[in-house]
């Protein structure tokens, strides 16, 4: 165990700082109410799908059935876990994060947006253009200031992808705006 | 003997200089992404997964071989360096290599595990090749009712063996088997869980969920919580060269790393966490320099870096002879070959004995080409640690989406993306382990339809799964990796009895 303890906290000070908030604890509870939703939900999609007539074999309905009783009761003991230890601290093992502090909303919606507009260009625009401008937001969000650094690095990035992966390793992008040029 | 022939015509086949030069862009690639902070060897493998994709698979998998030992060993480079390790096989290689760096004895460190996962996966190597044939002789006479009962208890001991908490093992399980839902049935041909939108039909990919689970949840991770205290890349100081006492002291922690992690790797519960956490306990009992542990101790690199690598081929011991990844990067080599209709197991090695043997040949051929490209590219790797975070992340993202519109060629496939990323930042901040949820994601509809057809032989007699009784024992064994550990706290409410200790 000495051994486990010293492993899993390189820094022992985050551990007592990160003690879960009582905010956490709600937030956690409403994921594990998510799991028992989720049950939920399967068990009653399960009743949509369709089962042959004269299919006497185990049809298609008997594991998501299964899964989706699972899923409740492994939510239901969830709830319980998170109520008796007062829910879980956030998980060390990443690099670049530091658990101490709050969760950076505004660092995480911008980041949102650039997933967004990556989805609504790629087909329109294009695989260059989408994933161009998704590069330039998101280095933005991640904290990146120079921008005039940045967009070189993005077109050429890019472009380089899209060339790379269609000419050579045929791989099917959309070309969108740049079509003719491409 | 069999072995060798077969081995020698897979050497055939991978010494051509086609495959050849795969192999080296393989082991390359693999360790050029594998440096980089952030990314671990399941995320290497699913984001170079596109580059095989216009390849014929016997190239196709040659160059995936590299692609995993280059994944393995640029983890080490970057948890040496920077103290960060990816994934918690890594841990303790970041925990005693990086003092050691900051020591100034960061080139010995670096050193001592390239050439330890060299000895160890080449020796893994070699056991691969002799057990696979073993296993496939005992895999033929394995029916589904068996088939099943080896899923589950791949199943049980992931979940119970990772991570701190059961319950958060089994809720990252069960998603995972959720998510394995979508799609056709196999059996009857239904659509189910699809919503009517047409791309679900082929189900939600393995690699996107990987992607998804450690890409883009990582980046939202990050973004949610940034470090802004400059990064430490320790510089790689004094000789790269081990002195001859470093040798005295590194070799015997390799060869007990192998002991520990082949067998462990190969059994079907896997995982390379296991063997290193051991591997470093043992280590830190026999060493005759204990005041150095905790402070840079070569040993504490030297065997745990063995047993990573050791496990790592262990692995591909289930994954090609019976099909079941027991780990989140086999998953996604498992998903590689289906790609190919190519189902690993008993089947392969006699249908396609050119691409697993070549496979298995071209290991060895990764390994020595690992070795000599890792030390003398040193300085590459370690200006690759120094890539602006942000550029870093906007990157991953970008290669992210395209591995997934690869796959889909649908806006679907990205919107699954995401939210399968939104669910991965949500693990992160609760806790709770990833690699179950992969692993169930592909293994899951395979255990509904070796549960289906046991039923199904049985003429839908339940007692099938008792009655026979390798079945029976698996199933046995299975219950036992979690109940196990929990009636010996029971039984020993004096101490709390964690792994380690308990084998020593």
């Amino acid at each position: 165990m000495a051994n486990n303890a010293k492993i899993g906290n390189d820094t022992p000070e985050a551990s007592e700082a990160t003690k879960p908030s009582k905010i956490a604890e709600f937030a956690e509870l409403i994921v594990a109410a998510v799991v028992v939703i989720l049950g939920i939900v399967i068990l009653i999609e399960t009743q949509d799908i369709r089962v042959p007539r004269a299919y006497t074999k185990v049809g298609p309905r008997v594991i998501p059935e299964i899964i989706g009783w699972a899923l409740i009761i492994v939510g239901a003991w969830y709830v319980i876990d998170i109520l008796r230890t007062g829910g879980a601290a956030p998980s060390a093992e990443s690099e670049d994060v530091d658990v101490t502090l709050p969760t950076d909303w505004w660092t995480v919606g911008i980041l949102a947006l650039a997933l967004i507009i990556f989805v609504l260009l790629i087909e329109r625009a294009g695989f260059v253009v989408a994933s161009a401008v998704m590069f330039e937001v998101a280095a933005y969000a991640m904290g990146s200031r120079r921008y005039l650094r940045d967009i070189p690095i993005a077109i050429v990035l890019s472009l380089a992808v899209y060339l790379v992966f269609t000419r050579g390793l045929e791989v099917r992008l959309p070309a969108g705006w740049l079509a003719g040029v491409l | 003997m069999d072995v060798f022939s077969n081995l020698a015509h897979g050497f055939s086949v991978a010494l051509t200089p086609e495959n050849l030069l795969w192999a080296l862009l393989g082991v390359f690639l693999g360790t050029f992404v594998g440096v980089l902070p952030g990314i671990g060897p399941a995320l290497t493998v699913a984001l170079l997964l596109p580059v095989t994709y216009s390849l014929n698979p016997i190239s196709a998998f040659i160059m995936f071989a590299g692609i995993y030992y280059g994944g393995m060993y640029g983890g080490s480079t970057t948890s040496i360096l920077l103290n960060t390790p990816g994934e918690s096989a890594s841990i303790i290689t970041a925990l005693e290599g990086n003092l050691m760096a900051k020591r100034g004895r960061g080139g010995a460190a670096l050193a001592t595990a390239a050439i330890g996962s060299f000895v160890a996966g080449t020796i893994a190597t070699v056991g691969l090749t002799v057990m696979a044939p073993i296993m496939v002789r005992v895999a033929l006479k394995f029916g589904p009712a068996e088939y099943l009962a080896l899923i589950v208890l791949a199943f049980t001991t992931i979940t119970a063996l990772l991570g701190s908490s059961l319950v958060r093992g089994f809720v990252s399980l069960f998603f995972g088997l959720a998510i394995g839902l979508v799609g056709i049935d196999g059996l009857t041909g239904q659509p189910r869980f699809t919503f009517g939108n047409q791309h679900l039909l082929n189900g939600i990919d393995v690699v996107t969920v990987a992607v998804g689970l450690f890409a883009v949840g990582e980046t939202f991770w990050v973004a949610a919580r940034m470090r802004h205290d400059p990064d430490n890349v320790v510089p790689v100081r004094g000789s790269l060269w081990m002195t001859k006492q470093e040798w005295a002291r590194s070799w015997k922690p390799w060869l007990r790393g192998v002991l520990l992690g082949f067998p462990i790797g190969s059994l079907p519960a896997g995982g390379a966490e296991i063997p290193t956490f051991l591997s470093y306990s043992i280590e830190k009992r026999l060493t005759k320099h204990p005041e150095e542990f905790g402070k840079g101790a070569i040993e504490g690199v030297a065997g745990p870096e063995a047993a990573n690598n050791a496990s790592a081929a262990g692995v591909l011991v289930p994954l090609l002879t019976l099909g079941l990844p027991t780990s989140a990067t086999a998953a996604i080599m498992l998903a590689a070959f289906q790609r190919y209709n190519l189902n690993p197991g008993p089947q392969l090695f006699d249908k396609s004995p050119d691409l697993v043997w070549g496979l298995i040949a071209s290991l060895y051929i990764g390994n020595i080409m690992l070795l000599v490209l890792n030390l003398p590219l040193v300085g590459l790797w370690v200006r690759l640690l120094s890539i602006p975070r942000p550029l870093l992340y906007a990157g991953i993202l970008v290669f992210a989406g395209l591995g997934t519109w690869s796959q889909s060629q649908s806006v679907t496939g990205l919107i699954v993306l995401y939210a399968i990323g939104v669910v991965g930042f949500l693990m992160r901040r609760f806790d709770i382990p990833v690699g179950p949820a992969v692993v169930a994601v592909i293994l899951g509809p395979e255990a509904e339809l070796q549960f289906r057809r046991a039923l199904q032989i049985s003429q839908g007699d339940y007692g099938t799964f008792i009655t026979r009784p390798i079945a029976a024992a698996i199933f046995a064994f299975a219950l036992l990796t979690f109940l196990g550990p929990r009636l010996w706290r029971l039984l020993r409410p004096s101490g709390g009895v964690e792994m380690p200790e308990m084998t020593t």
